[in-house]
């Protein structure tokens, strides 16, 4: 069913168009992230469409303690040191609790109703619930402390952690650890030995979904975080001087450095994208 | 020894080829089972029961962080209120219009956001060069952190920026639309940035779905002569419809929460006329101190939220037991 040249052309320009419309603010940030002062602020009162005098100035200002502009007293390399470990730490919490519920639910049937109850905590959106975590947390000195935080993100991607790595459990035959077993492994031994060696693909992807998740967060670390243990993505909502405004230029450096990490590991674990936003309901 | 349930012991031992006595077996794999769930368990208690508690408490009250000098909030039985918080909520016009507005925003959003998927991922059927490229740069916003794109937005919409330019280009007439500062407009540029973000998602889940679709059928429609509308119509859409519900049911669920790019971008200005639920809470909780005022209102949300997905979850579930089957 070959379709008329003409048709095939037009929707190939679709295509193009779709594609670039999506991509314009990707490179806008970009480009943003490199332009000179006169380039980015608004007293310019003409728009540069790309860097005429590409600079690393911004990516200096916010690093450097000493602004130019004297806005912030805070250099960026906090909130940057501080996602990352928020972060990661968030990542093994989920993954630890998440592993093991997944196995649980995947080959014994346990846990009753723990994945549905986990599906529908997903759905409720954390601000309903987070006057009271913030009491809680205030009550056990744990506002402003990565501790905090990790217990919170580990808790909000659990139902990710857990619903994907099932389908990697799920994909793994049973006779492989019924196997172990009558070889005189225990059930623990067959686990340990057996099945997450061969689940360890499944365990990276999944391990860098979460971690993307965590790192994307804003709400959480901007409720349950002060000063010393802000995220990128608060650090950037609260770059602005009093001198000139807003400030595109440095905002969009720190934006990008934000922005990286998960498009390099969303694009390496690709996949995997789709199952697991889909809870595994959508396995390609 | 006693196997507890005789149903559930009578078809594992069907499968179960273990030269241990079944029944051992049986109790050792229920136990192992328990221990490995038990950390999730404990976490979702810990994190979920508590926190619900004390906000049903809190939310029966009238107490805040600023009610009286020094009272802590477990004293806030002091000033009890019974079912006062809700009955003034459901009658709180900033509450109705902020829920409203969420409503309004994803039955917006999500069709759109299906539609535009639906047509790339049809687009992306095809063989073109450059596909490789293309599929990569329309993914790349999903990835963007929802903040950092809330940001990039923001400039995009200034009245001196690049959206206005290209559109006065366009029109080949000097434009200053006030993207943010207009109370319809701002809602209309937060459905945007959700848009860009999230069509991706569906796009992705969407060309998955086609991509496994049995070919023979489409084929054999083709050579009974049936148009492109009735292949669709009759073969590709019904097949489809699973991963669709799915798709759908997804992106409704998170689309509710909507805060960040708002946030970033209007704060849920002008006045309140960008604020949806979440910024509601958030303005309310930790701008004017109203705990007690925004607990009420975290519980009614998670009401409305427990029925509607007790519909919206079932064809997940549908799906997962027909998995185990």
């Amino acid at each position: 069913m070959e379709q008329k040249l003409y048709i095939r052309i037009l929707k190939y320009i679709l295509v193009l168009v779709l594609a670039l419309a999506f991509f314009f603010p990707v490179y806008w940030i970009f480009t943003m992230a490199f332009k000179p002062y006169v380039e980015w602020t608004a007293a310019a009162g003409k728009i540069y469409w790309y860097p005429n005098n590409p600079t690393l100035d911004n990516f200096r200002t916010i690093f450097s303690k000493q602004l130019n502009m004297n806005a912030m007293s805070e250099t960026a390399v906090r909130p940057i040191i501080n996602s990352l470990i928020v972060s990661i730490v968030g990542t093994i919490i989920a993954m630890v609790a998440g592993v093991l519920a997944a196995y649980g639910i995947s080959r014994f049937k346990a846990g009753g109703s723990l994945p549905f109850s986990l599906l529908q905590l997903r759905m409720f959106p954390p601000i309903a619930i987070i006057i009271p975590i913030m009491i809680m947390w205030a009550f056990l000195r744990m506002i402003d402390k990565w501790y905090g935080l990790v217990i919170i993100y580990g808790v909000v991607t659990l139902p990710f952690a857990t619903w994907l790595m099932k389908t990697f459990f799920d994909d793994i035959p049973n006779e492989l650890n019924e196997a172990a077993v009558v070889d005189g492994c225990s059930n623990l031994g067959a686990f340990l030995k057996v099945v997450l060696p061969l689940a360890r693909g499944g365990i990276a992807s999944t391990a860098l979904f979460v971690f993307i998740l965590n790192w994307s967060d804003f709400l959480i670390a901007l409720v349950l975080t002060d000063r010393r243990w802000t995220t990128i993505p608060v650090h950037i909502s609260k770059l602005q001087s009093a001198l000139v405004g807003q400030l595109y230029g440095p905002k969009a450096a720190l934006g990008l450095i934000a922005a990286v990490p998960p498009i390099v590991l969303g694009i390496l674990i690709q996949k995997y994208l789709v199952r697991g936003l889909t809870f595994g309901a959508i396995k390609k | 020894m006693k196997i507890p349930d005789g149903k559930r012991g009578k078809a594992l031992s069907k499968k179960n080829k273990n030269p241990i006595p079944m029944e051992h077996a049986f109790v050792d794999n229920a136990r192992f089972g328990l221990y490995l769930v038990l950390p999730a368990q404990v976490m979702l208690i810990f994190i979920v029961v508590f926190p619900m508690l004390s906000a049903i408490y809190l939310s029966l009250t009238q107490w805040s962080p600023m009610a009286a000098a020094g009272s802590r909030w477990y004293e806030a039985y002091k000033y009890w209120g019974w079912l006062h918080n809700y009955w003034a909520l459901i009658r709180d016009k900033d509450f109705l219009l902020a829920v409203l507005r969420t409503v309004i925003i994803v039955a917006v959003v999500v069709p759109i956001e299906f539609l535009l998927g639906l047509a790339l991922s049809f687009l992306f059927l095809d063989k073109f060069p450059g596909k490789k490229i293309l599929h990569s740069l329309i993914l790349i916003p999903m990835m963007i952190v929802p903040a950092v794109a809330g940001f990039t937005f923001y400039m995009l919409f200034q009245n001196v920026g690049p959206i206005n330019a290209v559109l006065s280009s366009i029109l080949a007439r000097p434009l200053d639309i006030p993207w943010l500062t207009g109370k319809v407009l701002a809602i209309i540029s937060i459905m945007i940035v959700d848009i860009w973000e999230w069509t991706p998602l569906m796009f992705l889940i969407l060309l998955s779905g086609l991509m496994s679709l049995p070919e023979d059928q489409i084929n054999a429609a083709v050579i009974l002569g049936a148009s492109r509308w009735q292949r669709f119509r009759l073969i590709t859409f019904p097949l489809l419809k699973p991963v669709i519900t799915i798709a759908l049911i997804i992106r409704g669920m998170e689309a509710i929460k909507i805060f960040d790019p708002i946030w970033i971008m209007t704060t849920g200005g002008p006045g309140t006329s960008t604020e949806t639920i979440s910024v509601y809470m958030y303005k309310h909780g930790f701008k004017f101190l109203k705990w007690s005022w925004v607990s009420a209102g975290g519980i009614l949300i998670m009401i409305i939220i427990s029925i509607a997905s007790i519909y919206a979850l079932k064809p997940i579930r549908a799906k997962e037991e027909e998995q185990a089957a």
